[in-house]
């Protein structure tokens, strides 16, 4: 192993399919407490934990979120030549489940679950293509409540996974179309603008609202978005002028739900409104947010209102709910080297030719005292570096303390011991 | 606008860009000051240099805040970016263009048609668009060297003059497509840095209106 160089071992299969990533101990840990800390949330508020397959029918899949971006999916081929998918994300499958198998409810339905999804990527794009993903689904409530709800859940499961300082911009599927549709346009036209605004591509909006009849109020919402952001005062400005119900109507739910959300501890240094959210139109019928935070270039989760799935199911129920990715709140975590969060070494014991037993019996005690604890598998005369606690050919323990080293018996031990590594928090998570 | 990093262009763009920023007020940038460095601190903000095909990269990725970038980049990057202003300097055209004496060239479709591109995208959305089944060959540059030596029966390039078209025989067909260079921003940093981001998009759309005003007011 003297000088071992990459090119040792060439030709021995050690490569990695691109896009995938190891987690390794340190991040690994990181990355469940995260996903923990969003699963303890999500049940202390009532979600019941669901799992579901990775992979499903690709027909199953196709029902869900962003139907055109299938391509973007891993497929292969049942032994009875069915096609099947890896999912790209999991409402889908929670959508079946619920149309399935818990079509007797009770309803309103809460579940979640936390799960890798897979995207066939693009290589070389700098992007994963194996994701862990928690999120929350509320099942069979149409009432506002039930998104002020999701938007709290998921605005707390970040703030209880060390994500402080979240921004949440919430938005409403219904508005844009709406106010379209009430723009007097032609058919081609605002098909013309809702594709430019779901390719975020204002220049094109521009380009096709040019010459056309639209009115003045429309018009400048239009041309101002994605300005059309800011707090509750940004509902009332863009009231102004309009004529058409749609549009009205989900302005007064954001407003509805903005009350809703005081009242959940949300006010507007956390929520802002983005009635310019460009989101998938086809998918989301009501209210939809997304979670950001400013160290990283992308949402770190994002929900809504999904009126329509379960009914391509053959089980049509309003639903809500929400996604964040663990992945991405991990980039986010370590962006911010909040150290925190250092991966606990466990306390090393050594021992003395003839003290296995001892040090097996010490592991014990640590350990029922909620310790991490890594025993030694070889004797040793003398304590080496990085070992905590050391058995000696009399039976005694020697243990570090700051930088002098005591003496005792094992229980003096297990006292010090459990004292100096603060173990009582440690405990207190495991639930003892 | 301070504290946003930008991508800007190397090659034809970036004079433009630069030219543009300064006239906007957002930076006094100058080409040259990317000679020994190639990420700029510049009137509270930064810039880097990239090459054209990287700007939405660094912009997607979050590397960047925003970027500007050739249109016909955005054509070819699948690239998930908000296309902000028009910028309207850096013009050309995306054109097909055949050989002189070619049907094609006299407005004759061939049932069957190959054409070499460096934008395949563009050309498989055009065709699709116009309802041509096109065999798209892809090369990466020299496309004028196609049609001469049978590789394909026409062109889809960009084009700023039409020189280097007649120089090979090739005339233009169709106008498939127009380019100009464009703002471009990150998904979440026009949420997290609206403020800044709103300003930048203002000032540069103010100085391009600005041009158009005083190039109406000369002619």
């Amino acid at each position: 192993m003297d000088n071992a160089s990459p090119v040792d071992g060439a030709g021995a299969p050690r490569g990695r399919a691109g896009g995938f990533s190891d987690w390794l101990p340190g991040p690994a840990a990181r990355r469940r407490a995260v996903s923990d800390a969003f699963l303890d949330t999500f049940e202390g508020w009532g979600y019941g934990l669901l799992a579901t397959p990775v992979v499903e029918p690709l027909d199953t899949v196709a029902a869900g979120i962003g139907a055109g971006r299938q391509t973007s999916l891993f497929r292969f081929m049942d032994a009875d030549g069915s096609l099947l998918a890896l999912v790209g994300e999991r409402t889908v499958s929670v959508a079946r489940v619920v149309a399935t198998q818990l079509r007797d409810g009770p309803f309103p339905l809460r579940l979640c679950y936390s799960g890798p999804v897979l995207r066939n990527q693009a290589l070389l794009g700098g992007r994963r293509r194996e994701t862990l993903q928690a999120g929350c689904e509320l099942i069979g409530s149409d009432a506002l409540g039930a998104d002020a709800e999701c938007v709290a859940l998921a605005a707390h499961a970040l703030e209880n996974a060390g994500l402080t300082g979240v921004q949440i911009d919430v938005g409403h599927a219904d508005f844009l179309p709406g106010l379209l549709e009430g723009a007097g346009l032609d058919d081609a036209t605002r098909e013309r603008v809702l594709q430019a605004l779901q390719d975020r591509d204002l220049v094109a909006v521009e380009a096709a609202l040019e010459g056309t009849e639209v009115g003045d109020a429309e018009r400048s919402l239009l041309l101002r978005f994605p300005a059309l952001r800011g707090g509750r005062e940004i509902l009332d400005v863009a009231a102004t002028g309009l004529r058409a119900e749609r549009p009205l109507r989900a302005l007064d739910e954001l407003r509805r739900l903005w009350e809703l959300l005081a009242a959940h501890g949300l006010n507007g240094g956390a929520i802002h409104l983005d009635l310019g959210a460009v989101r998938d139109w086809d998918y989301y019928t009501g209210p939809t947010f997304e979670l950001f935070t400013r160290d990283l270039g992308f949402p770190l989760g994002s929900g809504g209102r999904y009126d329509q799935l379960l009914a391509r199911f053959g089980f049509p129920l309003p639903a809500t709910g929400f996604v964040i990715s663990v992945d991405r709140c991990c980039d986010a975590l370590m962006r911010r080297a909040d150290p925190g969060f250092a991966a606990q070494a466990p306390l090393r014991i050594g021992y003395a030719e003839g003290q296995a037993h001892g040090a097996i019996v010490l592991a014990r005690r640590l350990r029922d005292r909620g310790l991490s604890v890594a025993a030694d598998l070889e004797p040793s005369a003398e304590p080496g570096a990085g070992v905590h606690v050391h058995i000696d050919t009399n039976a005694f323990l020697h243990w570090r303390h700051g930088a002098t080293w005591c003496k005792g018996g094992m229980d003096d031990a297990v006292e010090a011991l459990f004292r100096a590594a603060g173990a009582p928090a440690l405990l207190e998570r495991r639930g003892a | 606008m301070s504290g946003l990093r930008l991508a800007l262009p190397n090659g034809t763009l970036l004079q433009g860009a630069c030219d543009l920023l300064r006239e906007a007020g957002v930076a006094s940038l100058q080409p040259g000051m990317f000679d020994e460095t190639l990420l700029v601190h510049e009137s509270g903000m930064q810039f880097v240099k990239t090459r054209p095909t990287d700007v939405p990269v660094y912009v997607e990725m979050g590397a960047c805040d925003g970027g500007v970038v050739g249109k016909d980049i955005l054509w070819e990057a699948a690239r998930d970016c908000y296309e902000l202003v028009d910028l309207r300097f850096g013009g050309c055209r995306l054109v097909l263009a055949a050989p002189e004496e070619s049907l094609l060239a006299r407005g004759q479709w061939p049932p069957s048609l190959r054409v070499a591109t460096k934008y395949p995208q563009a050309a498989r959305q055009f065709f699709d668009r116009i309802g041509v089944a096109a065999e798209l060959i892809k090369l990466h540059g020299s496309i004028e060297l196609a049609p001469a030596t049978g590789l394909a029966d026409a062109v889809l390039d960009i084009t700023a003059s039409g020189r280097t078209l007649r120089a090979n025989r090739l005339v233009e067909v169709v106008e498939a497509g127009r380019s100009t260079a464009r703002l471009i921003a990150n998904q979440a940093s026009i949420k997290t840095r609206a403020t800044e981001i709103d300003e930048l998009a203002t000032a540069l759309r103010r100085a391009v209106e600005a041009r158009g005003t005083a190039a109406r007011g000369a002619a």
